[in-house]
């Protein structure tokens, strides 16, 4: 690239003007444009092919084979779909499934409600209102891990900050029922805010004249919000709910540091289970297999999402 | 809202009740962290008393045993090391891709971008164990440039998709004229679209940042003791019980938290695009 630095000023006469100079620098200056494109586009494309590309096409294929980590390669068998049926049978796995979509949906769903909430609320032009919005930026910024622990410490039994403000000594992370619903409480306390400030963006999109015009011919609040605000909002709450699926589906951060998945297999969400099977039981093949079966389901929200009509087209 | 036909009386009902529902949220959502805060202030004494105590003489003490102690410090040296080479080498090759997929068309230029667009989306855990495989056969396990291939590789999405937007809207008259007087394509990307989308630029980078700071599942399987970052040390002190240093707990995590909320607060604006991956291209912040 490093024949580009210098300035070819001059010597390319500029196109469609008949005169054309083919002095050396030129050549090169025209051989670079050509290659323009497929060198800007080449290093993002690499990286993305032996990061993610490779490593998902060796995932897959050993999801397909039958081979364990103390044997050579060579040995590797291929046997068709039976990872996915040893899946499809254990009921750890059936169990982490099940758990995980629950896991999703409640999340996802509280998020959204309490999003659209405080999006409505911080719609209202009050004085002090900028700084409210601003103040909802930090939760949803802080590191996951550091989030997790800081709960860790706020619902502990003893000698943390919630049991002391309900007056009773609840075991939030040692109840089976209960674990799973901190554990999500934690990242509904995170991720609300960005619905909230997604949400209040579409909010702010409204246009007020329409408003103001409904008003004036007797509309009431209740009305406005579902005939205006709620068809204008949609695409948003469509973005945001999809979004936060394929990120609640995922959860590890807040799990492994206040669980771990337990206690039992309580928290056991899909992310744990593929990491437990591949570092501690290295059970490489099921492994792969599970990671197939998630990439599967956030594939096709990824196409939702992407087959969605965005808020406002750029182009 | 200022409705004539309100009496002063309903008014001010309303301002009480709106008022106490931003402040319920405000507590909320930043009470938490600032009790923490708080734990990070306070002796081993103070911070295991029950009922837990309101009101104290904050001391320093914490922080000082936890930046004297290697483990905190090395950590942090990593994290800083790898989120800042993270944002270097990931601004340098996705610009270049952004604006080529912004200015020209091309076969397969669609593809490229909706490929980029899945990889955000994929579950990082998925591909993490294939990596992990991959890394061990060429000697990048537990090294910071494998850490640092990965975070560039899954911030690729978000600065592709971000500056492409900026990219965009510069207008194209301004590299036309750089043709005309003979700059090449290089030229013109690096003398005129660059500059114009700094915006775009600061906020890829500081997305990209966030990324790779705030990452655990990435660091924890692909770095060793030697290598590991912040987050990962951090996890280190979930798993023991309440005999454990509460203070050195709190103490590193808000020592964790503070670039990351100052960065964020810098470009709130721009923050709601770039997380939604461009799904929602012209929403800002308020």
């Amino acid at each position: 690239m490093s024949h580009d630095d210098r300035h070819p000023e001059r010597l390319v006469s500029p196109p469609g003007s008949g005169v054309r100079r083919l002095t050396t620098a030129g050549l090169v200056s025209k051989t670079a444009d050509l290659f323009f494109v497929p060198l800007a586009i080449l290093p993002t494309v690499a990286l993305s092919i032996a990061v993610l590309g490779f490593p998902l096409i060796l995932s897959l294929i050993m999801s397909f084979v039958a081979w364990s980590i103390d044997q050579p390669v060579s040995e590797a068998q291929f046997v068709g779909l039976r990872n996915y049926r040893d899946l499809f049978a254990d009921p750890v796995f059936l169990a982490s499934l099940g758990l995980t979509l629950g896991y999703t949906a409640a999340t996802v769903c509280l998020e959204i409600l309490l999003g659209l909430a405080i999006a409505l609320l911080l719609n209202l032009e009050l004085p002090f209102i900028r700084f409210f919005r601003t103040a909802l930026i930090v939760p949803m910024m802080v590191t996951p891990i550091v989030a997790a622990l800081c709960w860790k410490l706020l619902l502990d039994p003893t000698y943390g900050l919630v049991d002391h403000l309900i007056g009773s000594p609840v075991i939030w992370l040692g109840d089976p029922t209960l674990a799973l619903i901190t554990v999500g409480g934690v990242s509904v306390w995170q991720n609300a805010p960005f619905v909230a400030l997604l949400i209040l963006a579409g909010l702010q999109s409204v246009p007020k004249e329409v408003m103001e015009a409904a008003r004036i011919d007797g509309a009431t609040k209740i009305a406005l919000f579902r005939h205006i605000t709620l068809p204008l909002l949609s695409p948003y709450l469509l973005v945001a709910m999809l979004l936060r699926i394929i990120f609640e589906f995922r959860a590890f951060d807040n799990v492994y540091v206040m669980t771990a998945g337990g206690p039992g297999n309580a928290t056991l969400v899909l992310s744990i289970f593929v990491y437990n099977t591949s570092f501690f039981s290295f059970d490489l093949t099921l492994a792969s297999a599970a990671s197939w079966i998630m990439l599967l389901i956030v594939l096709i929200v990824s196409l939702l999402l992407i087959a969605t009509k965005r808020p406002k087209e750029t182009d | 809202m200022k409705s004539l036909s309100h009496t002063s009386y309903r008014r001010g009902c309303y301002y009480v009740f709106v008022y106490a529902a931003l402040i319920c949220m405000l507590v909320t959502f930043l009470l938490p962290l600032l009790w923490v805060l708080g734990l990070s202030l306070k002796t081993r004494e103070q911070i295991f008393t029950t009922p837990p105590l309101f009101l104290w003489w904050p001391t320093l003490e914490n922080y000082f045993a936890v930046l004297s102690g290697g483990n905190f410090l090395v950590s942090f040296w990593n994290s800083l090391l790898v989120t800042t080479s993270t944002v270097l080498v990931s601004l340098f090759v996705g610009t270049p891709a952004a604006y080529a997929i912004a200015r020209f068309r091309f076969p397969g230029r669609k593809l490229i971008f909706f490929s980029l667009l899945l990889m955000r989306m994929l579950p990082p855990i998925a591909a993490l164990l294939p990596l992990y495989v991959m890394y061990s056969l060429v000697g990048l396990i537990n090294t910071r440039i494998g850490l640092i291939l990965a975070y560039t590789t899954f911030s690729l999405p978000v600065i592709v998709w971000v500056t492409r937007d900026f990219f965009q809207s510069v207008p194209r008259d301004l590299e036309e004229a750089a043709y005309m007087d003979g700059a090449s394509r290089m030229g013109a990307f690096l003398k005129i679209a660059l500059p114009l989308a700094k915006p775009g630029i600061t906020t890829a980078a500081i997305l990209s940042l966030l990324l790779a700071w705030n990452d655990f599942i990435f660091a924890a399987i692909l770095t060793n003791n030697a290598t590991r970052t912040s987050p990962v040390l951090l996890s280190t002190y979930a798993g023991s019980e309440t005999g454990t240093d509460w203070g050195a707990i709190a103490a590193s995590g808000i020592l964790v938290l503070l670039p990351v909320i100052v960065f964020s607060l810098t470009v709130q604006r721009h923050l709601i695009p770039g997380l939604s991956s461009g799904a929602v291209n012209d929403a800002r912040i308020p």
